[in-house]
């Protein structure tokens, strides 16, 4: 087996997942001007749901089906009914809630399945498919192909449809899109929206083939903002920078070794946060 | 009196683990609910009252613990290993500080976050340096009895409390706030948040380690997770309920916390979910915590009388204060500002005028150092300050902006105050001063009042005194009369008026046309970026050119 050739694969398939939940950290951070740090949840919350309904005997398509509506459903409520109620509170407090809804979503996942990894059966079966001294499994090419296909799709919708185009306008300027007749409310709820069944989707896809527990949504939010930073918070960068995240965090674990990932992805950060502060003249300073 | 009766309500506090009183209350108890409460002083420090997002502050306990019991295998012996053990988490956390502080606050919470995940990870992965997923074993230097250990607690819990007390008021207590509030107008006013932000980062974190290590040494073990993101959002979650910002926060939180625990007893798999639903509802539905129910809360300062100072006269000064020369400032394509030219001298006013994006702002933004320039120079009395930052600029350029940035939470003094702590070579009494500034202005009667209890139309008012407090030679001005009442503009005027006989130079930006001509000694009129006429206001009002520019067709 090729080393290089394994990591690229296990690295296109991670990197389709940070890329996922890169695209929904962005829309909403561009839309409602939020950092949602409750946003990995919706992975987590998916795979937990997921694993525990398939293994109270629901059909495998039945639990995921429901395990992304659940997630969906998180991801809605915590706009419709908590952040939106509070829009003029300063951000630092909004954010402060969506990492209080972080916080209770942990507790929950813990008290459901435990503190221990779970997991559930792929979705996609089959002989793995070996390509130039790798290998993959089938469940993982669904994830490469449908990964890149739904990024492509948001990216095609964003830029090609009329309500794509709307949610990009109200995360451009609000009061000027509602002026012009845009609905900044529904455009928002459709980014929490989009964001979620990424979120969902990505859960679905990756964790049978790794597996999930109660810490993984905020390890899944900050990588998901690492790779939104690394391009600026660009709905269509993030496609790219995540993908580039996994590679290298792929890398990182097949030639340095996993125990090196989180380390290197926080050195990771810290340069991404020196390069940007090279753009901000003086400390933490927001336009007048 | 009252700090006898203090007094004896930490004795009682102290003395209830011996009485029985409260059922699994006891010392043991108390004494890892008063570390943990030690270490939770600085996150208070850190988010509390400065309001800076710490998701990894557990890292920063676990840390001197580690880094000790390595110290004490290398043979150091065991009290020294502490201090230093102290000592490298400390200058760790001032790294991490440095690094992330400039960005905005999601960048310091993400890498908080990351470090607490490596501070695990690496707890865990390197068995032979920290004892793996079992811990670390430590054994104290000096074998404490129970009793002795909780006197140990008590004493650095109350040196930490008494300190925390007398640091974090007045001028230190003002700037956290106003850098809490507004990072923009913090630096306007002549604070750098970066450094204030790392030092009360490196501070808090102080706390946190002394707290940390004594913890590790009493339990006698320090596991990985002591270092990982759950411990870090459970200490989030109880300085939250506690009450961040009050200097009882935390202690509340972690003692109340402690307690619920051991009373509930064996609820492991319940705990992280009582801490999450604690943090979110405080957040959401009682933003003061515990502390909010018991402390009234009271403006930042007792209403003593203060002897007032008259306010420093503009030393006579003559020639030009500002010189703007050929300053541009380009977003992209977009020539916001496009090579403009003008100079203000001491006891003139100058008004910019100019249609909507004309460019006004963000040549103002030039000036006081918010927008670097594309191309041009600015100098201010004879000195090129082009390349200087915000609030190196905040003793020359006194600023008010076009919605008043003032702190709601703080009285009016102390917003006055706040401006005159930061101002370069003040050296009088900050109260008396803002006083009478407040005086001057005819606001003494709001000196008391937080500005959240004030009508909009005195926020402006307030501003202007704030900006002109300490008599900085410029006064940038965004559209201060907007929104006024006409007697409040007549007040503004006379302000203006009074300010510029004292020989400040004066540059506002103004839409009022009956305002300029009545308080301009010169009017400039940009367009599209660029200066298109400047003269005396009745000439360049009656100038064709500006007529089409600014009032178009209707003209």
């Amino acid at each position: 087996m090729n080393l290089f050739t394994q990591a690229v694969i296990s690295g296109l398939m991670i990197g389709a997942v940070y890329a996922f939940l890169g695209i929904g950290l962005v829309l909403v951070y561009r839309t409602a001007r939020i950092l949602n740090l409750a946003h990995g949840e919706t992975f987590a919350i998916t795979g937990v749901a997921a694993a525990l309904l398939a293994k109270a005997g629901l059909p495998l398509p039945a639990a995921l089906g429901l395990a992304m509506l659940i997630a969906l459903a998180f991801a809605l409520s915590l706009h419709r009914f908590v952040l939106r109620p509070r829009a003029e509170w300063p951000a630092g407090n909004l954010i402060l809630i969506t990492l209080g809804a972080a916080f209770v979503v942990r507790g929950v996942l813990v008290l459901a399945a435990g503190t221990d990894p779970v997991s559930f059966p792929a979705l996609f079966t089959g002989m793995p498919l070996r390509i130039a001294g790798g290998v993959i499994p089938p469940q993982g090419i669904a994830l490469v192909v449908l990964g890149f296909g739904a990024s492509a799709a948001v990216g095609f919708y964003l830029a090609r449809t009329r309500s794509g185009k709307q949610l990009l306008a109200a995360a451009e300027n609000p009061y000027a899109a509602e002026l012009v007749g845009v609905n900044v409310e529904r455009a928002r709820l459709t980014a929490y929206g989009i964001g979620a069944i990424l979120g969902g989707l990505a859960g679905v896809l990756l964790i049978p083939l790794i597996a999930v527990d109660f810490q993984s949504g905020l390890a899944m939010t900050m990588r998901g903002f690492i790779a939104a930073a690394i391009c600026g918070m660009s709905p269509v960068g993030v496609l790219f920078s995540g993908v580039g995240l996994g590679l290298f965090e792929s890398m990182v674990g097949a030639y340095l070794g996993a125990l090196y990932q989180d380390p290197v992805m926080f050195f990771l950060l810290i340069l991404v946060a020196l390069w940007q502060s090279r753009h901000i003249r003086f400390g933490g300073t927001r336009r007048a | 009196m009252k700090l006898v009766l203090w007094a004896a309500f930490a004795a009682a506090v102290i003395a209830l683990p011996y009485t029985g009183l409260v059922p699994a209350w006891t010392p043991a108890q108390a004494t890892v609910a008063g570390l943990t409460g030690l270490s939770l002083i600085g996150l208070n420090l850190i988010f509390g009252v400065t309001g800076m997002l710490a998701l990894g502050q557990a890292a920063f306990t676990a840390i001197p613990g580690y880094a000790a019991g390595m110290l004490e295998k290398q043979g150091v012996p065991g009290l020294l290993a502490i201090v230093l053990g102290v000592m490298v988490s400390v200058a760790i956390a001032r790294l991490v500080a440095e690094i992330f502080v400039r960005l905005p606050g999601i960048y310091l919470a993400i890498g908080t976050l990351g470090f607490a995940f490596v501070v695990e990870g690496v707890a865990r992965a390197f068995p032979s340096l920290t004892g793996g997923a079992s811990g670390l074993v430590l054994v104290p230097p000096i074998a404490l009895s129970r009793d002795a250990w909780y006197a140990v607690a008590i004493s650095f819990l109350i040196v930490a409390l008494v300190s925390f007390h007398f640091l974090v008021r007045g001028r230190l207590l003002r700037t956290l706030q106003l850098v809490r509030h507004d990072e923009l107008a913090a630096q306007v006013l002549g604070v750098n948040v970066a450094r204030v932000k790392a030092s009360v980062f490196t501070l808090g974190s102080a706390y946190s380690a002394v707290g940390g290590v004594l913890l590790a040494y009493y339990v006698g073990v320090l596991a990985p997770e002591t270092g990982g993101v759950n411990a870090s959002l459970e200490s989030l979650a109880m300085v939250i309920i506690g009450g961040a910002g009050a200097l009882l926060g935390p202690l509340v939180g972690a003692a109340g916390v402690q307690w619920l625990f051991s009373v509930a007893g064996g609820a492991e798999h319940y705990e992280l979910l009582v801490y999450g639903l604690g943090f979110f509802l405080v957040v959401l539905f009682a933003p003061a915590g515990i502390m909010g129910l018991f402390v009234r809360r009271k403006a930042g300062v007792a209403a003593t009388p203060l002897p007032a100072a008259t306010p420093a006269a503009h030393a006579a000064r003559e020639g030009v204060c500002l010189r703007v020369e050929n300053v541009a400032k380009h977003f992209g394509g977009l020539r916001a500002v496009d090579g403009v030219s003008f100079d203000v001298r001491f006891g003139a006013v100058v008004a910019l005028i100019g249609p909507n994006g004309a460019g006004k702002s963000t040549l103002f933004n030039c000036i006081s150092g918010i927008e670097p320039l594309t191309s041009g120079r600015v100098v201010l009395e004879g000195v090129d300050v082009t390349a200087a930052p915000i609030h190196r600029r905040a003793g020359e350029i006194g600023r008010s902006f076009q919605v008043p940035r003032l702190v709601p939470e703080m009285t009016t003094l102390d917003n006055v105050a706040a401006r005159l702590d930061h101002l370069p070579g003040f050296r009088g009494n900050t109260y008396g001063t803002a006083r009478a500034q407040l005086a001057a202005f005819a606001l003494d009667d709001f000196a008391e009042r937080r500005v959240s209890e004030i009508g909009l139309g005195f926020h402006k008012l307030i501003e202007l005194s704030r900006a002109s407090a300490g008599a900085p030679p410029l006064l940038l001005l965004d559209e201060p009369a907007v929104g006024l009442t006409a007697e409040e503009v007549s007040r503004l005027v006379a302000a203006l008026q009074r300010l510029k006989n004292e020989g400040a130079a004066i540059l506002v930006v103004e839409h009022n046309i009956d305002f300029v001509s009545t308080i301009a000694d010169e009017v400039i009129v940009i367009d599209s970026g660029r200066l298109i006429a400047r003269g005396k206001p009745s000439q360049v009002i009656a100038d064709p050119m500006v007529q089409e520019a600014y009032f178009g067709a209707l003209a």
